[in-house]
């Protein structure tokens, strides 16, 4: 079997502040094969965003503390990479999609010339050769008229289009890795699903790796093969996609997915998880999801239950694993 | 769009500056029944009738024997000329070359300080902001406190003594044939930079520390954003990410508060000329505050707010060149 572009074994953060320790991220392991789609899925301030930064060496040290037992990428021992060496890394063999293209594009740079910069940046090229491939760049991930939409600053193009800037920064160099961080949140829903199956079919025609980090469970249904649902720093499920969406395991993920409305049951309107997610600094112990569980028992409060396998598509870090069939699949 | 901007911004400008020469010709007239009086004040050994005739023709003589709005207009045709009247120190000079003596000696002061002020400014700023929190930072935002409250006034006063009459490294004052000695030759531009020091180092350390705190907090600020994540993320090196992303977006910040503390500048210099006896601008007013020499302060306080309005207008349109979002109607 071929090499898997990303093994990353037990990946912890922790930000220290002067009144107490958050551990953002507790020992998250996540691996993505050659050409693979993997979500990770969860609620806002889970350690998602944390997580994916963390793979791209982008957290800052200090504040943040960063313990990794495994960092494999492409093939290539990344764990001890100093930042020099991940600056050849990044933007060539990883890149990175980011959620709001109006923050995330430099206001006061054309579009063209942040794109370029990659490929004066990567490959032996000068300027005007440079200026060509942006076009290139900008007509692959669809922008209309490339060579004028490149002289324009992001203020004057669309919320679309400035997505379509991102895409075309992150496969300027056809990396091997793609990290998107949300990146449809800040659309509007058509524009986002025209974004998205560009994502899909530039992933899929080039056979590029997309660690899609994302909280909106359409967005993961339309792209992912694997699923990592995450819950206050700690993978809760590992599942492939048909089968956490026809069958989950964990009584999170269930009730993630029944908190997507649904068209049938118009007159029942649609569930909620109860209470919210821990504050990092105040984690309950036991299992960190028991006081928000229905199925919680006495061992629940006391003990962390392992990350373990029900079968041969789907890990669970349950003391009581749910095994019931969801009315109908998503889609 | 961009033109559009400009025209309208510059248009606007002389617009203000005819708010302000109208206000400069109208303040000094309140409370003054009659100028003559102000201009030539009685005298014990003169009777009524004499002192009438005198105020008479200084009347004439300055252009008070005809209506208010008359003179309004023949005030504001002159000003357009360049023609600021005739002081009444001893032999009526004409204002306009007085202050044409004056005005280089002045600019060298401000404009030195001004340039030391920025360069020593953004660089101590963007040290401090990269050394963020460690102890290069902490002096900084210290000295940021001592400096608000010291005035430049009391450090040239303790330049002056120290650097001046203790150790003698500098003039402490300057040197009265400086005026007269000056040519553009290597010993002249020598002594000229010697009388200069002192004015220059007492003014600049407010000037620095306060360009350092600006670019400090807006180096921080931008340092801040998603972009220069998504800078980082692109694998660009540190240089470039510091000095093609951060910097130019630090810089709309600090080209704001330059053109508001250009007038801040002027004012203060002043002071400074009169502690180091320079024969500048400052000295010039100071010296027709003394005389009650009406026509030469209304001619230097009209210079100096022309000033602080051209100094924000090239602001205003710097500032469209650095910042392609600014636009007419979306300032700020």
């Amino acid at each position: 079997m071929e090499e898997p572009t990303l093994r990353m074994r037990k990946l912890k953060v922790i930000f220290p502040s002067g009144r107490g320790i958050i551990r953002a991220v507790e020992g998250v392991d996540i691996d993505i094969e050659k050409g693979e789609c993997v979500a990770l899925v969860g609620e806002s301030g889970c350690g998602k965003s944390v997580t994916s930064r963390s793979i791209m060496k982008l957290i800052d040290s200090p504040p943040a503390l960063t313990r990794v037992d495994e960092l494999y990428f492409g093939g290539k021992d990344i764990k001890d990479f100093s930042e020099s060496e991940m600056r050849k890394v990044r933007g060539k063999e990883m890149a990175m999609i980011f959620q709001d293209a109006m923050e995330a594009l430099n206001p006061v740079i054309t579009c063209g010339k942040q794109i370029a910069e990659i490929f004066l940046r990567h490959h032996d090229m000068d300027k005007k050769e440079a200026r060509r491939e942006t076009v290139k760049a900008l007509e692959l991930v669809g922008v209309p008229e490339p060579a004028s939409r490149a002289k324009n600053y992001p203020h004057e193009l669309s919320g679309g289009m400035r997505q379509r800037v991102l895409l075309a920064m992150a496969f300027a160099c056809m990396p091997k890795l793609i990290l998107a961080d949300e990146p449809t949140t800040s659309l509007d829903v058509t524009i986002q699903a025209q974004v998205l199956n560009e994502l899909r079919n530039l992933q899929k025609s080039h056979d590029v790796s997309l660690l899609l980090v994302t909280h909106d469970l359409s967005v993961v249904s339309n792209l992912a093969d694997k699923v990592y649902v995450m819950y206050s720093g700690k993978i809760v499920e590992k599942a492939s996609l048909r089968q956490l969406f026809e069958k989950p395991h964990h009584p999170y993920s269930i009730g993630l997915l029944n908190s997507v409305p649904k068209l049938s049951d118009e007159e029942s309107g649609f569930e909620q998880i109860p209470g919210t997610v821990p504050h990092p600094m105040r984690k309950p112990e036991g299992c960190y999801f028991h006081p928000r569980c229905n199925h919680a028992t006495e061992k629940c409060k006391k003990e962390m239950p392992p990350l373990s396998a029900i079968n041969d598509e789907s890990e669970v870090r349950c003391w009581h694993p749910r095994n019931m069939e969801r009315e109908e699949a998503m889609t | 769009m961009k033109k559009g901007y400009v025209i309208k911004r510059i248009l606007y400008s002389v617009f203000i500056l005819f708010v302000v020469t109208t206000l400069n010709f109208f303040i000094p007239r309140i409370g003054v029944d009659d100028p003559a009086e102000r201009y030539y004040p009685p005298q014990g050994n003169m009777s009524d009738a004499e002192y009438e005739v005198i105020k008479q023709l200084t009347r004439e003589e300055y252009g008070f024997d005809v209506s208010t709005p008359e003179q309004y207009l023949n005030y504001l045709g002159d000003v357009a000329q360049g023609d600021f009247g005739t002081s009444f120190r001893s032999g009526n000079p004409a204002v306009t070359g007085l202050i044409a003596d004056r005005l280089p000696w002045t600019l060298t002061l401000s404009a030195t300080t001004l340039v030391l002020g920025l360069i020593g400014g953004i660089l101590f700023g963007v040290f401090a902001a990269t050394k963020r929190g460690r102890w290069q930072d902490t002096t900084l935002l210290n000295m940021s406190t001592i400096m608000t409250a010291l005035p430049a006034f009391f450090i040239a006063l303790i330049l002056s003594f120290y650097l001046g009459f203790e150790f003698e490294i500098f003039p402490a004052y300057t040197n009265p044939n400086l005026v007269g000695d000056f040519s553009f030759s290597l010993d002249g531009l020598q002594m000229l930079a010697r009388n200069a020091a002192l004015p220059i180092i007492s003014m600049s350390f407010g000037s620095i520390i306060g360009y350092a705190q600006t670019t400090r907090n807006a180096v921080i600020a931008v340092t801040n954003e998603d972009y220069i994540v998504t800078a980082r993320a692109k694998g660009l090196p540190q240089r470039s990410i510091r000095y093609k992303h951060t910097l130019r977006n630090s810089l709309l910040p600090i080209v704001t508060s330059l053109g508001f503390s250009i007038g801040g500048l002027l004012g203060g210099q002043v002071v400074i000329e009169q502690i180091f006896n320079w024969h500048g601008m400052g000295t010039l007013f100071l010296e027709a505050n003394e005389m009650n020499d009406y026509p030469l302060m209304m001619a230097i306080m009209l210079l100096l707010s022309a000033f602080t309005i051209l100094a924000i207008l090239v602001t205003d349109l710097v500032y469209v060149l650095l910042d392609p979002r600014v636009t007419v109607g979306e300032k700020r």
